[in-house]
């Protein structure tokens, strides 16, 4: 693959940036081709493609990063970006550079680095088709089907001033499905979404037609569904998206900027109980494929398997480099960013729980009243005194030990170390949910992963309409 | 890139397009230059500034469309990659309603958009602001650390041309500051943020004013409980007004009405607020941040009246929607989506403080947390934090609860609104109150 930049301009650009002083410089360089097809009204309504190529240059002093990016690829502009960035170190320049030698670093692959084209439009054209007539034959109260398609090819190259150029190459393919049910006044919609850093291949195993009979089901169920209940209930929290649970309640407090900056309940608490002795918590760079997951992150460092909490007992934060060369440790292959235009943060790969001891027979059996969330449509929370909220996909109650009737319109409020304190009940039915998460921070966007057996939480707030 | 420079590539794209064989081609260029100054205790934590630019082409075969969205202008990936985006617009099915817009911009006020303050600014002075910002918040001892203060800038140059012979640009500017304080309250730590953002740099609200409401609002919520389950009036306060008035655009844009992704289609002429339910989006406002001469297709922004007293009068269109459905556009492209412009509920005469003073029992929304509004249904839920409100005052802070309602039904139950909207985002709304919705706590 041609580089974007030659290894001794790179070179001569984090020369450049050190020249004023500071303890790290590290240049980053991107080229991203997006292809993405969106279906309405049955057709396929429009199509895009889109280039993102640059160079992002970033020195540390101390506590303090400076950044500059530049899309403009001339040596002239490449140097002003350096100059740019160099600005937070205050010493003035010196005439001698300091000199940095790169060298190549080889990690292995989570996933297929070969692939250079993007599909046909008729093999884009044809996954979003089939999804459509699949989730209108599902049932006559479909009303519309919008439904997504998107590949990207990323290649990246890292080189910073320790001497690692680090290079990666990572696709990732999208289909999403958004389905509308309607009844009498009722109205429902219901979304599925898969693929990862993979190719269209990846649908002849999870086809077009179950995703789209998915987002249909989901449509008509919530058309169906009563509104939710309110009040504290207990909650069984459905194997796989339900991890979603995991990356808001936990995850996010467990990143390395904000317990750094003791902003994070989780600040200065390695080693101290955390949660339920049932709880253990991986975040996991490495998995096959994975939305999540990266041979390098976007600071040249491999990515890892990180244990989070172990039997309840926090073990580790999400380190980039910045906040780990702070802290003296090392970082864990958790810095990432959403395009050149960005400084990386310390971020969540893929995040999941592994098998608990239980069934889910069992744990439904077990509840008298309460919720049976399969699956959340998104989450947030606040890290300093760790709230938060997640919004049920798809839900359903749980009465005498039996799943029973749908409901919507609920939102889960709780706190994250008391949700932690309340898990009761492990499944042995972990796995990682859908390939289609996206997460927020900062306002910067990556593609993550969750994933989660059956798990119980004694009580948890449900915020439907249905008082008393 | 000055104005001269954008319009350049823009038309040269447009010329590329065609020869290319598109029918039709528009194409937006727009430059940026970008700063960001983020300071915590007494030192910076990031500093950045960067230009980058990006161009925007639709391109039109026989009513198929596709885009291109590029950062390269290189002349030889532009060539590439217009010629690919041609290829692509081929696999589109035929729309009769795609195309460029059937009139675009006559007129083209100077809307003074464009703050040279600001772009003089030196980075002196902004450096001083967040370090001011650190220091104010800290004025309160309970408050010993932060996750961060802020000021950030933008310059930008937009322009657009099509193969109708529309072309036009203008120059704009935007600045902002805010803080984010972490007040300790025993074991707990209480964060907060506020902000203050605008066109003009002598608009922004002053560095101790944002500090001290930041840092009012991280403290205020020492000792904050978890409200019981119950249903009775809920004040949402400035910000998280906004935060619902966007979950209306939502509903009222075009684009979600034809793809059955909103609650409000086949409502238009229906009342669904109460009288005092009056929206308006606006593009024309002189200085707004919502304001622009044209929008992402160069058609002209107007004002358009959303709903007048409580009855939904029109949905937001950019061309090809209106066409679709039947109405007019109303400047609401963004160049492939609808946007807002200033989209804003029309403010009451009423204080905040009057708000509340009038609220027997009820609730008092500060800050909410959660995002998904299932817009086909039009459910809004959403975790919470603020006060309850008893006998007219604010008894205690509260916080863990969600609330829950209809977009529909919260526009109907509208019966009082306050007179403080601030035009510091492109979708503002006053504080208002909703009669009765779902509080769910213990």
């Amino acid at each position: 693959m041609q580089p974007m930049l030659d290894r001794d301009i790179l070179e001569r650009l984090i020369s450049r940036a050190l020249r004023s002083g500071g303890t790290y410089a590290d240049v980053f360089c991107e080229r991203r081709h997006t292809i993405a097809y969106r279906l309405q009204d049955g057709k396929l309504h429009d199509g895009s493609y889109s280039i993102a190529q640059g160079v992002g240059i970033r020195v540390i002093v101390g506590e303090t990063a400076g950044y500059a990016y530049s899309d403009d690829l001339s040596i002239e502009a490449l140097l002003r970006a350096a100059d740019a960035a160099s600005l937070v170190a205050r010493s003035s320049p010196n005439g001698s550079e300091r000199r940095i030698d790169l060298t190549g670093v080889q990690v292995p692959a989570v996933y297929d680095r070969s692939r250079r084209e993007h599909a046909s439009s008729e093999r884009y054209a044809d996954l979003l088709s089939r999804a459509d007539i699949a989730a209108r034959a599902y049932d006559p109260r479909i009303v519309a089907v919008n439904a997504h398609v998107v590949d990207e090819l990323q290649d990246v190259w890292i080189a910073s001033s320790d001497g690692r150029l680090a290079t990666d190459h990572r696709p990732m393919v999208t289909l999403g499905i958004q389905a509308i049910a309607s009844e009498h006044e009722e109205r429902g919609s219901g979304y599925a979404a898969d693929g990862g850093r993979t190719s269209l291949a990846y649908f002849e195993s999870v086809t077009p037609e179950e995703l789209a009979r998915d987002a249909a089901r989901i449509a008509t169920i919530n058309v169906d569904a009563i509104p939710a209940p309110t009040g504290e209930m207990a909650m069984v929290v459905g194997a796989g998206g339900g991890g979603v649970l995991l990356h808001e309640a936990v995850g996010h407090g467990l990143e390395s900027d904000f317990n750094r900056q003791g902003t994070s309940l989780y600040s200065g608490r390695i080693g101290e109980r955390v949660a339920s002795e049932l709880v253990t918590i991986y975040d996991d760079g490495n998995l096959q494929d994975e939305r999540g997951s990266v041979s390098v992150d976007d600071e040249g460092i491999a990515g890892a398997h990180k244990v989070l909490v172990e039997d309840g007992i926090l073990r580790g934060y999400m380190q980039d480099r910045h906040n780990a060369a702070l802290m003296g440790v090392a970082p864990t292959g958790s810095g990432r960013r959403q395009s050149f235009r960005f400084l990386p943060q310390p971020r969540m790969c893929n995040t999941y729980m592994p098998n608990g001891s239980s069934t889910l027979d069992e744990i439904v059996g077990s509840t008298q009243r309460g919720i049976y969330a399969k699956s959340f449509a998104g989450g947030q929370v606040e890290i300093s005194k760790g709230d938060f909220v997640f919004m049920i996909a798809e839900g359903y109650l749980i009465e005498d030990g039996k799943v029973t009737a749908p409901v919507k319109n609920a939102t889960i409020v709780g706190n994250g170390p008391d949700a932690m304190t309340k898990v009761v009940a492990v499944g042995n039915d972990s796995r990682l949910a859908r390939r289609h998460y996206t997460c927020g921070k900062g306002g910067q966007y990556v593609p993550v992963g969750v994933g989660m057996p059956t798990v119980k939480i004694a009580s948890i707030t449900v915020g439907g309409t249905q008082h008393g | 890139m000055d104005e001269g420079q954008a319009l350049e590539h823009a038309t040269s794209a447009v010329a590329l397009a065609l020869s290319l064989g598109a029918d039709q081609a528009e194409a937006t260029v727009s430059s940026v230059r970008r700063f960001h100054i983020e300071a915590r205790g007494e030192s910076v934590a990031k500093l950045e500034g960067s230009t980058g630019k990006s161009l925007h082409v639709r391109v039109f075969t026989g009513s198929r469309n596709a885009t291109l969205v590029t950062s390269d202008f290189s002349p030889e990936s532009m060539r590439a990659a217009l010629r690919r985006t041609v290829d692509q617009a081929g696999a589109i099915a035929p729309d009769p309603f795609t195309g460029l817009p059937d009139v675009c911009a006559s007129d083209l006020p100077d809307l003074a958009l464009y703050d040279a303050a600001i772009a003089d600014r030196e980075d002196a002075a902004k450096l001083e602001d967040v370090l001011a910002l650190e220091r104010w918040i800290r004025e309160d001892p309970r408050i010993q650390n932060s996750s961060g203060s802020h000021y950030g800038d933008g310059i930008s140059t937009l322009a657009l041309a099509n193969s109708a012979g529309f072309q036009a640009s203008y120059r704009s500017t935007r600045a902002g500051r805010s803080s984010g304080p972490v007040a300790q309250d025993g074991p707990l730590k209480r964060t907060a943020h506020y902000g203050t953002a605008a066109r003009y740099l002598a608009e922004l609200e002053d560095v101790e004013r944002v500090a001290r409401s930041a840092a009012r609002r991280a403290t205020e919520m020492f000792g904050a409980r978890k409200p019981p389950t119950m249903r009775l009036p809920v004040i949402f306060e400035r910000d998280v007004a906004a935060a619902v008035m966007d979950e209306l655009f939502q509903a009222i844009s075009a684009a979600n009405v034809a793809t059955g992704n909103s609650w409000a289609a086949e409502r238009v002429g229906d009342r669904i607020g109460s009288e005092l339910v009056t929206v308006v989006d606006d593009g024309r406002m002189p200085g707004k941040l919502g304001s622009a001469p044209f929008d992402g297709e160069g058609v002209a922004t107007r004002r358009t009246p959303v709903f007048e007293r409580g009855v939904l009068r029109t949905f937001l269109y950019d061309s090809y929607y209106a066409r679709k459905l039947g109405g007019q556009t109303t400047g609401n492209s963004t160049g492939g989506g609808i946007g807002a412009n200033s989209f804003y509920l029309q403010a009451g005469a009423q204080s905040l403080d009057e708000l509340v003073a009038g609220t027997e029992r009820g609730v008092l929304i500060l800050d909410t947390i959660g995002f998904a509004t299932e817009h086909a249904s039009g459910n809004y839920s959403r975790g919470a934090r603020g006060f309850y409100i008893e006998r007219g005052e604010l008894a205690y802070p509260i916080d863990e609860f969600t609330i829950a309602g209809k977009i529909d039904a919260m526009l109907a139950g509208i019966d009082a609104v306050a007179n403080d909207l601030r035009f510091d985002g492109s979708v503002v709304a006053p504080s208002f109150r909703v009669a009765e919705m779902t509080v769910s706590g213990r």
